[in-house]
């Protein structure tokens, strides 16, 4: 027994020492991204090229890894952290998004020898649990919270929050904060779920929420949790003759987004800052590799950041350059 | 019947055909004349297939040459059979069960008729010309053309199949197995239609391996084995235990009666002796 | 007699390919006028499943033609979005004119549907791995040549307003002019299967290839035309989503897949081809959006119109096999009498 924990020993201190000699060097990270036509992500992507810069001035590589679908979410990601640590980095930037399968891998990474950085999907709870050094990103909860109170402030009563993946535990989080700021204000919420065979069909999504407004007409706010849903839900409020009377706001945005925001048929979008989630958590974890650098801000969180009339042309700004 | 003064409709003269170095036909010489049924045997893999597409413009000889009339001709596409009266019945009517009588019968010739600017396919039209061919040739309870082929029994498939290639001028007509997978009754619906097509002046080629029926309607029979002809006779000239001697190569038929009587004679024993272990297992 | 006649015309109604859909859409819309709520009855209700009904029959139509003469096409799938990104980038990001960037997604969609027919030809596969192959191909080549000409995988556009009325506009405000482009396509197809000799190929294409073409039909320029058609019509709707919607997104458009197959398998297409009707596949696609968007005006979960759909669709396939066989054991009465008292 003692004789096996001090081969254990061993080999985990000859696994640090190799480890510890490669960092000396150069850091080698990798990031595991989105499916590559999810607008969100994009921006991670500006973030991960930018911050590509500072890691190669030190000598190491950023691999940006990305999903192909979200159709086995889980599974998928794990086994892109298997082959990251596979091909033997020192540093992997990972988003938390389905904890079931993916906290095993998690931990599998760091029982190897690798250095884990939480991002976008997670929270500093689970950082500490699995043993990564910090999580950089945004609340779900509290940009949900967020949301549900620019509404009530404003005296809406009745917010509707659409979501496009129901069963999703970030989705079911974030209208799970604009119910407890509903309730904290005397308001109603509830859920619009979108089944998956429609919720990429336009037309379908734009007369769900159509329908929604018609049967309940108490309902005066409504929140799409994807830039892409807002598109459709802006048509489906202007349908049922609404677009005066409800309000609307959107996690996340895009182009079109931002023209409703400037024109006034959309009231706000919530700004999780993508950029800065990749961007911080690359260059943090490299510091960390390189120099042993730590911060004390943890988490660190880069949401909600609320885009609204108030700050809307800063905003396009940085959406020319990629960054939003 | 046909003398032999008048020109042949369709001949093949010395015709060989092979796929790359195998050769399936070889020195095939064949005429059929005006109202005259050639019977076409042979066994399965004799190369009747082969030879109905060689006749009906699927392929092209490799060697030898095919005469129209008495003239050299070559077919590119079975298109150009077709357009020269050569006509080819597959053994289910080679039509469309989903479709309807009408429709079927004038696939690829559909007649139309003007709709203001526009040509459409005239379905009464059709389906009144494509029941009275087939009742023509005595098949009086196809009377409604908008049913579906599929609805038709085996026979009246056949019928109607060959209704079509005479109601669209064929001079030959190439029955490949058409009373293959038919019972009795049908069968001899189709046999009468053979007839009917022969009296009415056109040559028929009837490929089959069911010598009854080949000797029901047939004026000349020829034996294809492996490829080569076996046999060329007329009729009367060979009894049905002959020809079906010759499509088995020989003596092979008599040996197989034989087999097959012994294997009758045996087959009550087996049960039994398959049974003995199984009790003696029990005794144990 | 008159019994005798009455029997006869009902058999002949139960005999028809779009009897199945007709009971389908009857059965829905009567469960979703009880259970949905008095608006579903209301036009803003009729035009919430109808705007549906119309984008996908659009597809729906041709890829039921296709099927008819026995092939299928998924490509659809990333042509919708592929045209929609082709437009908004052309006439929304680059500032062309708006005709050019709805003809160069139109164009598109012709060349996609022209590959699509000469490999399924020149390969002799399967037409689902042919298009299988385009609809990765087409998506992949639309992700990167978005990201790298405009840097984001959404982009917005502003049409004038003849083309927004033409294409994208809403007719009191409710009901999508696409309502009208579906009715226009399900005419024209209508004709071209029902009453033109082309219609004529279509089902002897469908129902045996090789006797079509022995039969002299130009089965070739015929298939590369039904598949030129339907990446077409799937480019059209795409175009007509992104003026509809001021956007276009990359990845909207893979439920148009599963979804139109459903809405033509209800419509009494046979999957193997050779049998099926366009108001069959228009029913179909009705029932389909029906259930879909019924679902939000009743106090059901939306998640159960998937589970009705999937029921719904083999509840059809069974229903369509039962009346396809009773259509051919058909023989008219009279006939079989007639037949009898000669034997």
């Amino acid at each position: 027994m003692r004789m096996k924990n001090l081969v254990a020993a061993a080999t985990l201190a000859a696994g640090s020492f190799v480890a510890a000699a490669h960092m000396a060097v150069a850091a080698d990270i990798a990031l595991i991204s989105g499916k590559p036509d999810d607008t969100f992500f994009q921006p991670v992507k500006k973030g991960v090229d930018d911050a590509r810069t500072v890691v190669e001035l030190t000598g190491g590589t950023v691999n940006y890894m990305q999903l192909v679908n979200y159709d086995n979410l889980g599974p998928d990601a794990a086994n892109l952290i298997r082959t990251a640590v596979g091909q033997g980095v020192d540093g992997l930037v990972i988003a938390d998004w389905v904890p079931d399968s993916m906290d095993v891998a998690i931990k599998e990474a760091i029982a190897a020898g690798v250095t884990v950085m939480l991002y976008n999907s997670g929270n500093i709870e689970k950082a500490n649990e699995l043993g990564a050094i910090n999580y950089v990103g945004s609340d779900e909860y509290q940009a949900g919270l967020g949301a549900g109170v620019y509404f009530t402030d404003l005296g809406y009563k009745n917010i509707l929050c659409v979501n496009h993946v129901p069963g999703s535990f970030p989705l079911e989080t974030r209208c799970n904060g604009v119910l407890e700021a509903a309730k904290a204000a005397g308001a109603a919420s509830e859920q619009l779920p979108l089944p998956p065979t429609q919720a990429d069909n336009a037309a379908s999504v734009a007369q769900a929420i159509k329908a929604a407004l018609l049967t309940d007409p108490s309902i005066d706010a409504i929140l799409t949790l994807n830039p892409a849903v807002a598109d459709w839900a802006a048509s489906g409020i202007m349908q049922a003759g609404k677009t005066n009377s409800v309000a609307f706001g959107s996690f996340d945005m895009n182009e079109a987004g931002l023209n409703r925001i400037k024109d006034g048929t959309q009231l706000f979008a919530i700004d999780q800052q993508p950029y800065l989630q990749s961007f911080l958590a690359v260059t943090l974890l490299n510091s960390y590799l390189e120099y042993g650098l730590t911060l004390p801000t943890m988490p660190v969180l880069t949401g909600p950041g609320i885009v609204d009339a108030s700050n809307i042309d800063a905003t396009l700004a940085g959406v020319q350059n990629g960054a939003r | 019947m046909s003398d032999n003064s008048k020109p042949p409709v369709l001949e093949l003269r010395n015709v060989d055909k092979s796929f790359g170095p195998v050769e399936v036909l070889h020195d095939i010489s064949l005429k059929v004349r005006e109202g005259e049924v050639l019977c076409l045997l042979g066994d399965n893999g004799a190369g009747k297939s082969t030879l109905i597409k060689t006749l009906s413009g699927v392929y092209e000889p490799t060697r030898g040459s095919i005469l129209l009339d008495g003239q050299p001709v070559r077919f590119a596409r079975p298109k150009d059979a077709q357009n020269r009266g050569i006509s080819t019945v597959h053994q289910f009517g080679g039509t469309f069960p989903l479709m309807s009588i009408g429709r079927s019968f004038f696939v690829g010739v559909e007649p139309t008729k003007k709709f203001g600017p526009l040509k459409v396919f005239d379905r009464k039209k059709a389906n009144e010309i494509a029941v009275s061919a087939v009742q023509e040739f005595g098949i009086t309870r196809i009377d409604d053309g908008d049913r579906l082929i599929g609805g038709l029994s085996g026979g009246e498939r056949q019928s109607l199949a060959i209704a079509r290639a005479v109601h669209f001028g064929a001079r030959v007509l190439i029955l490949d197995e058409p009373t293959a997978a038919l019972g009795v009754k049908e069968a001899a619906h189709v046999l009468r239609i053979v007839l009917e097509a022969r009296r009415r002046g056109l040559a028929v080629i009837f490929i089959t391996h069911q010598v009854m029926h080949a000797l029901t309607v047939g004026d000349h029979f020829a034996v294809l084995i492996r490829g080569a002809l076996a046999a060329d006779f007329r009729k009367g000239e060979k009894t049905r235990e002959e020809i079906t001697d010759l499509m088995a190569g020989g003596e092979a038929m008599a040996e197989l009666e034989q087999e097959i009587q012994a294997y009758l004679d045996e087959s009550p024993e087996t049960e039994p002796v398959q049974n003995r272990p199984a009790s003696s297992e029990e005794a144990v | 007699m008159s019994a005798d006649k009455k029997r006869l015309s009902l058999g002949s109604i139960v005999r028809r390919p779009e009897t199945g859909s007709v009971i389908g859409l009857v059965a829905v819309f009567l469960f979703f006028a009880i259970f949905g709520q008095i608006t579903f009855l209301s036009a803003a209700g009729a035009a919430s499943w109808l705007n549906v009904a119309a984008t996908i029959g659009i597809v729906a139509l041709p890829v039921g033609l296709l099927m008819i003469a026995g092939e299928l096409d998924i490509s659809i799938g990333s042509m919708i979005p592929a045209s929609s990104m082709i437009f908004a980038i052309s006439s929304g990001y680059f500032e062309l004119p708006i005709g050019v960037g709805i003809a160069a997604a139109l164009c598109f969609g012709l060349l996609v549907g022209f590959i699509n027919g000469y490999l399924t030809l020149r390969t002799g596969v399967h037409s689902l791995i042919v298009t299988l192959g385009t609809l990765f191909a087409v998506a992949g080549l639309t992700l990167t040549m978005s990201v790298a000409l405009t840097g984001t995988t959404s982009v917005a556009v502003q049409s004038p307003p003849f083309i927004k009325a033409t294409m994208g506009d809403f007719i009191n405000g409710i009901y999508q002019v696409t309502i009208f482009w579906w009715m226009l396509w399900a005419i024209v197809l209508g004709f071209v299967l029902h009453f033109s000799p082309i219609g004529n190929w279509i089902l002897a294409l469908g129902g045996d290839k090789e006797s079509a073409r022995n039969a002299g039909i130009p089965t070739q320029r015929l298939t590369i035309g039904l598949f030129a058609l339907s990446s077409f019509s799937a480019a059209f709707v795409g175009v007509n989503q992104a003026i509809l919607f001021n956007s276009a997104q990359v990845s909207a458009g893979m439920s148009y897949i599963f979804n139109t197959i459903v809405c033509v398998v209800v419509g009494g297409v046979l999957l193997t081809g050779g049998y099926g009707t366009v108001v069959g596949i228009v029913l179909g696609t009705m029932t389909f959006s029906i259930v879909n968007q019924g679902i939000y005006f009743t106090s059901f979960n939306a998640n159960l119109a998937s589970l009705i759909i999937g029921v719904l669709t083999l509840a059809a396939v069974v229903m369509n096999n039962s009346f396809r066989q009773m259509a051919l054991t058909y023989a008219p009465k009279k006939a079989e009498k007639k037949a009898e008292k000669a034997e």
